[in-house]
């Protein structure tokens, strides 16, 4: 499968899917114009990876410096699609990046992480620059 | 002679704004990059002013929520109606402080009937507590994209959330327009 790569812009994230080497990272700002339509196509392709991932080893890593109410709706839904992936028996981990004065991002992480239990979660507070 | 007379002009309007502390005005279109640049320049602008960080971060939050629903809904529309993407839309925004809090002001003409919809939503928004607020968000998180939005609904209880008081919500009738109202919206962070 060819990995996915979106670069970023002043207001929508980059998206580094190393799908052969099961690394995959989504950095930046998110507050696109229509976060549905950035991201569906992102999820796609992501199912369509994880659909034909078995027992595989993923890392996750998802540094986003401020993300819009519209991208917190999308971003859940991709992590109901890692949930699923869990389930099916792959070994997913997600390493959350927030500035450690951020709570907001911080407590949506706890969310995720209590929604998605069974997916590996670690939450990393970053030192404000 | 006329050379003080816009200087005067001038100070007049500089007094107002100063009298009100307003940090950031604008009235004009919206675009995403024109939003993407506002957002620039009002990050700078609360850093340099020493607001602190969670207060910040929650005025940035609110008003790109307010900007970008100026795009999604505003009537006064430069761009064809059924565009969906690169959409540049009229409105206002103003964010100012008062009694130590930030308030945050947004302005646009809406459908009328879309303006029912939004009071009725608003105003239910009005008779929650935060814990409610709190609640209704994680729900809406998990639920389906509802008709017609663009984000989900999510919009209003993320500033809601946010808000120091209930969000405030107005709407005019506009007297040439009969099927346009102007909607006003304030959050105080």
């Amino acid at each position: 499968m060819e990995n996915l790569y979106v670069a970023a812009t002043p207001s929508s994230p980059e998206v580094n899917f190393d799908f052969s080497l099961h690394q995959l990272s989504i950095r930046g700002e998110s507050y696109p114009e229509n976060a549905a339509a950035f991201y569906s196509d992102i999820i796609k392709s992501l199912r369509d990876y994880l659909a034909v991932c078995d027992d595989c080893t993923i890392t996750v890593d998802i540094a986003l410096a401020y993300f819009n109410s519209s991208s917190t709706k999308m971003l859940f839904n991709m992590f109901e699609a890692f949930n699923d992936a869990q389930s099916a028996g792959n070994h997913i981990t997600v390493n959350w990046y927030h500035d450690e004065e951020d709570d907001t991002i911080l407590e949506f992480g706890q969310e995720l992480s209590d929604d998605f239990p069974e997916l590996n979660f670690i939450d990393h507070a970053v030192e404000s620059a | 002679m006329t050379t003080h007379h816009i200087v005067n002009d001038q100070l007049a309007f500089c007094d107002i704004a100063r009298k009100h502390r307003v940090i950031f005005y604008y009235v004009g279109y919206f675009s995403q990059n024109i939003v993407a640049a506002m957002a620039d320049a009002i990050k700078l602008q609360l850093e340099v002013s020493g607001v602190n960080g969670p207060t910040r971060r929650k005025l940035f939050s609110s008003f790109i929520e307010m900007a970008q629903n100026i795009i999604h809904y505003s009537v006064d529309s430069l761009t064809p109606g059924d565009q969906e993407n690169h959409e540049i839309r009229h409105g206002s925004v103003c964010i100012s402080e008062k009694d130590g809090q930030y308030i945050l002001l947004c302005a646009n003409p809406i459908d009328t009937k879309a303006a029912d919809d939004l009071r009725e939503r608003l105003e239910s928004l009005r008779g929650m507590t935060m814990d409610e607020i709190k609640r209704a968000y994680k729900e809406s998180l998990r639920a389906e994209v509802p008709e017609g939005s663009k984000g989900a609904g999510l919009g209003f209880l993320t500033m809601a959330r946010d808000a120091c008081e209930p969000l405030e919500f107005e709407f005019w009738p506009m007297d040439q327009r009969p099927h346009v109202a102007m909607f006003y919206l304030k959050a105080a962070i």
